[in-house]
Order: C-alpha cells, then sequence, then structure tokens
C-alpha cells in the first residue's frame, strides 16, 4: 500500500472541492429547467466520485513514477493508464446501465473534474503572475 | 430483413467503440514521456519534486482528456446508440 504524498491529497482535495461547486452548478441547472429527479443527484454523485477517485489513483502512481528511474517511470504510467481505464469502463458502464443513475448526468460529470482541473490550473497562473507583478513593484 | 438490419446496427456499433478507442493509446504513451521527463527534472533539482509532482498531475489528467472523450463515446456507442438505432428503424418500418 503506497502511503500517499502531502501534495497528491492536496491536489485531490482541491479538485473534490471544485467538483462539488460545478456539480451544484449542474443541479441547479437541472432544477431550474424543470428535469431535476433523484436519478439526475445519484448520477452526479456517481460520476463525480469516480473521476475524483481516478484522479486519486493517478495521483498515487505518480507519486511512485516520478521517484524511479525514467524507464520504470514511463512503464507505471502506461500501466497506471491501461488500468484505470479499464476501471473507468467498468465503473461508467455500471453509471449508464443502472436505471438509478441518469446517463446524462453520469457523462456530465466525468467532465466536472477536468474543468475544475482546468479552473485551478487558471487560478494558480493568475495568482503567480499577481505575485510577479506585485515584486517587479 | 430486420434481423439482418439490426446485426448490421450491432456490428457497426461495435466496430465504432472500437475505433473510438484508439484515442486511448496516445494519452498512455504522453503521459509515460511526460513522467520520464518528471524524473529527469527531479534527478537534476530534487528539492523541486513537490512543484513537479503538483505539475505532472496537472499534466497527467488534462492529457487524460482525450481518452475519456474516446470512453464515453465507445460507451455509447455500446449501450445507448444500438438501442436507439434499433427504435428508429422499428418507427421507420412502422
Amino acid at each position: 500500500m503506497i502511503k500517499p504524498d502531502k501534495t497528491v491529497v492536496k491536489e485531490t482535495i482541491s479538485v473534490a472541492l471544485w467538483s462539488v461547486i460545478f456539480s451544484l452548478i449542474m443541479q441547479a441547472i437541472f432544477l431550474l429547467i424543470g428535469k431535476w429527479d433523484y436519478t439526475v443527484l445519484l448520477g452526479n454523485l456517481w460520476g463525480a466520485s469516480v473521476m475524483v477517485l481516478n484522479f486519486y489513483t493517478m495521483g498515487l502512481f505518480v507519486q511512485k513514477a516520478v521517484v524511479a528511474q525514467e524507464d520504470d517511470a514511463k512503464k507505471i504510467m502506461k500501466l497506471s493508464h491501461m488500468l484505470r481505464t479499464l476501471a473507468l469502463f467498468a465503473l461508467i458502464v455500471i453509471g449508464v446501465v443502472v436505471p438509478w443513475f441518469s446517463t446524462l448526468t453520469v457523462i456530465i460529470s466525468l467532465f466536472l473534474s477536468h474543468f475544475a482541473i482546468l479552473c485551478k490550473a487558471y487560478k494558480d497562473n493568475f495568482n503567480l503572475k499577481k505575485e510577479e507583478s506585485a515584486q517587479d513593484e | 430483413m430486420f434481423e439482418i438490419a439490426v446485426a448490421i446496427i450491432l456490428g457497426c456499433c461495435a466496430l465504432g467503440a472500437g475505433t473510438a478507442m484508439v484515442a486511448g493509446i496516445g494519452p498512455g504513451i504522453g503521459e509515460g514521456n511526460a513522467v520520464a521527463k518528471a524524473c529527469e527534472a527531479i534527478g537534476r533539482q530534487p528539492e523541486s519534486k513537490g512543484d513537479v509532482t503538483t505539475t505532472m498531475l496537472m499534466g497527467c489528467a488534462i492529457a487524460e482528456t482525450t481518452g475519456l472523450y474516446a470512453l464515453v463515446i465507445a460507451i455509447l456507442l455500446i449501450f445507448v446508440a444500438p438501442n436507439m438505432f434499433i427504435e428508429i428503424l422499428k418507427s421507420a418500418i412502422g
């Protein structure tokens, strides 16, 4: 069992928080258009949890890979990608096939964590530029 | 005749799903190369391990998006599209 690094835990929590924000926005939109029911909520929870778990697992593999030799790191990441894709396939199929989950919200939720990462990257970049301009002044 | 049409629909959906998953190869290779370079960077400057890991995590997650698109398309082609096309076929036949 790999002990998660401080960086991995911090980034996962940050992505999870952003995903929660986007999920709330999505739920609000479904409520506004009058299409909300329990399957929308469950589908959103399922999709977002799967993607946060996928990010955490990727973090663990990256943590393991960055301290390995170059060739071993490549192999670790290729293996990680293959295993995570298979796990994602199984978990998304459950989300699509089981009637408790709305297929549309499961699929939208899969991309929420990517929006979250993009937003976080823009925010970090903005803060960095702000710090640099403050130092210049 | 109807059975043949259904078989063609199912076969085409399966072929499409398989073809879509070719896009899953790229992120695997890309992530591998990126992490290999990250190892090199950490080897040169071990004190930057935290920053490199953070950048790597974000980069890998973004690189994986194309693979995820392919996976979603494949799943939709296998589990959602056949029923939809068969319904369209049924309504067309009447």
